[in-house]
């Protein structure tokens, strides 16, 4: 039996999250550089989930295929794949996340892979299957509000999102707010994602204790449901998708930058960094001097 | 038929001793365990969260649908026994996803409208609904309605119903574990014994009788009370189980 362990989201409160310092030229990347004046143009955005409304008017007309992964036992991989032309969504969650991500990012284009059936068998199976698809399909960016927490599926799951990020595609994963692990949202290879209290859809956070690294908005946020309506929710995989926009966004920019690169302009980026000068003497609180290698090494490879 | 001597009788006399002694504990921890502490554990989060109504569902995985086994507070006799779809409403995206979420105009929510609260004649405005996991599986959703005081319940509220979801889940995994000895015992029994012989007849029909008979229940539950007292209780309820067992023992044979 697992310890409880601290609800992620309470990382970014006002009164524990740390300020974090970025140093060297790290420390020069702004906003305007990493996202300014980008729409997402070009960018292939999946939202694996329960699928999206095409035509709810959150998503701007900007889905441009819809896959339903279907668990079917006799296959290698244990699923198989559909063209979904009724683009249906179960239950109204992916075109939330849709909705947010075409908010931030309104020219990148929206893909829906559905890995939610009609019931609970091989659900993980389909959320794997919905990665492959994404990974073999051209995908850029690819929204995961969605885990599991079965130890079985750890080395599954690793596997996937190790391919990913040697295939040059950039995973978001909310974290599980309930006290269990939930993966892929933990492994350090994918963007992991909790929600904090602010409501400026740019305004995020890195957390200085990860695993989970990013928190951004997911508090009473209101969101696309079903039949064109429009719900106030809260939940981290309505955080998940802001990140996801904005990744969007720093992609379609700057399409040289792998995810390890990516995730550097993030934390660069991020509310609560601040940019520190290596020889400022009036620095209070120095870091130890391996820290401060490895942040010079980084800012080799992000110019 | 007598394929067995008769010398058998006293291992199966041993062996229904151990049934009834299982199958009388398992009942005495049940009802506690299963729906009167998860009725406590709705209750609780109820007053504590400031809601109007909670609620916990049930997984069941061969019909695909959650089935709602308590509730408290607004709606409470309409919800429980209700089923829906595991593929609709809010509970339902929980259910599937092991997701947590909270939900504060619930009326957009045409779908759920629909399936749900209709039924009930009960529209809450907001819902925080959290998973139910034991063994790293869902097992059911846990569900408060309406705060109040609040237009939604807040990321805090969240953090906290996983605590009490952790407490139902672990109820309700300790009540399957029972259901599942109960039943590996029986069917070990029944191997053991073999279908044709007299010891099988010996303990066939009080095993498929025991659930039925209202007199062993009721001491069931009057020793799983007596037994939460204390180290002392227990051994004197230990005592009875098995002055109970020799007054079975000792009644005629059903064969």
């Amino acid at each position: 039996m697992s310890d409880i362990k601290p609800a992620w989201s309470s990382q970014f409160d006002a009164e524990t999250l740390r300020e974090l310092s970025t140093f060297g030229p790290i420390g020069d990347i702004t906003r305007e550089w990493a996202w300014g004046d980008s729409t997402g143009k070009g960018m292939r955005v999946a939202i694996i989930d329960s699928g999206i409304e095409a035509d709810h008017p959150a998503v701007g007309g900007m889905v441009r295929g819809a896959v339903v992964v279907e668990y079917d036992a006799r296959t290698k991989t244990q699923v198989r794949y559909i063209e979904d032309p009724e683009h249906q969504d179960m239950f109204g969650h992916g075109t939330a996340c849709a909705g947010i991500i075409h908010s931030i990012a309104p020219d990148a284009e929206l893909y829906s892979v559905r890995v939610l059936g009609r019931d609970l068998t091989g659900r993980a199976m389909q959320f794997a299957g919905g990665l492959r698809w994404a990974i073999e399909n051209g995908i850029n960016v690819v929204n995961l509000s969605l885990s599991t927490s079965r130890e079985e599926f750890f080395g599954l799951f690793h596997e996937i999102a190790d391919h990913a990020y040697f295939k040059n595609v950039v995973l978001i994963s909310a974290v599980n707010n309930v006290p269990a692990p939930s993966y892929p949202s933990l492994y350090s290879s994918v963007i992991s994602v909790a929600a904090h209290q602010g409501k400026d859809p740019f305004t995020f956070y890195y957390n200085a204790e990860p695993p989970v690294e990013f928190g951004a908005p997911g508090i009473d946020v209101t969101v696309a449901w079903q039949n064109k309506s429009t719900i106030t929710s809260t939940g981290n995989s309505f955080a998940a998708p802001h990140i996801t926009g904005i990744v969007a966004l720093i992609r379609a920019k700057h399409p040289e930058l792998t995810p390890f690169q990516i995730k550097t302009v993030l934390h660069a980026c991020a509310a609560n960094a601040r940019a520190v000068k290596i020889s400022n003497p009036a620095r209070k609180k120095p870091r130890p001097s391996k820290n401060r290698r490895r942040t010079n090494s980084k800012s080799r490879q992000v110019h | 038929m007598s394929a067995q001597p008769s010398a058998d009788h006293p291992i199966a006399e041993e062996l229904r001793r151990l049934v009834l002694a299982v199958q009388a504990s398992g009942q005495a921890i049940l009802p506690v365990a299963h729906d009167e502490l998860l009725q406590t554990v709705v209750e609780a989060a109820a007053r504590i969260f400031g809601a109007a109504a909670a609620s916990i569902a049930l997984v069941d995985e061969k019909n695909q649908t959650l089935v709602f086994r308590v509730a408290y507070g607004a709606g409470r006799e309409e919800v429980v026994g209700m089923k829906i779809p595991i593929h609709q409403g809010i509970a339902g995206y929980v259910a599937m996803t092991g997701q947590p979420m909270a939900i504060s105009n619930v009326q957009q929510d045409t779908r759920f409208a629909r399936t749900t609260a209709e039924k009930t004649g009960y529209v809450p405005r907001s819902i925080l609904a959290m998973p139910l996991i034991s063994s790293e599986r869902v097992i059911g959703v846990i569900e408060v309605l309406d705060k109040i005081n609040a237009p939604s319940f807040g990321m805090q509220d969240m953090e906290l119903l996983a605590l009490f979801a952790r407490q139902a889940a672990m109820a309700i995994h300790a009540s399957q574990e029972y259901e599942r000895l109960d039943q590996a015992l029986l069917s070990r029994l029944k191997e053991l014994v073999g279908v044709e012989s007299e010891t099988a007849q010996v303990l066939r029909a009080p095993l498929d009788n025991l659930a039925a008979k209202d007199d062993v229940l009721a001491l069931a539950e009057a020793f799983s009370s007596i037994s939460q007292l204390g180290d002392a209780e227990r051994k004197m309820c230990l005592q009875v189980l098995q002055t109970f067992a020799d007054y079975v023992r000792g009644k005629p044979r059903y064969a």
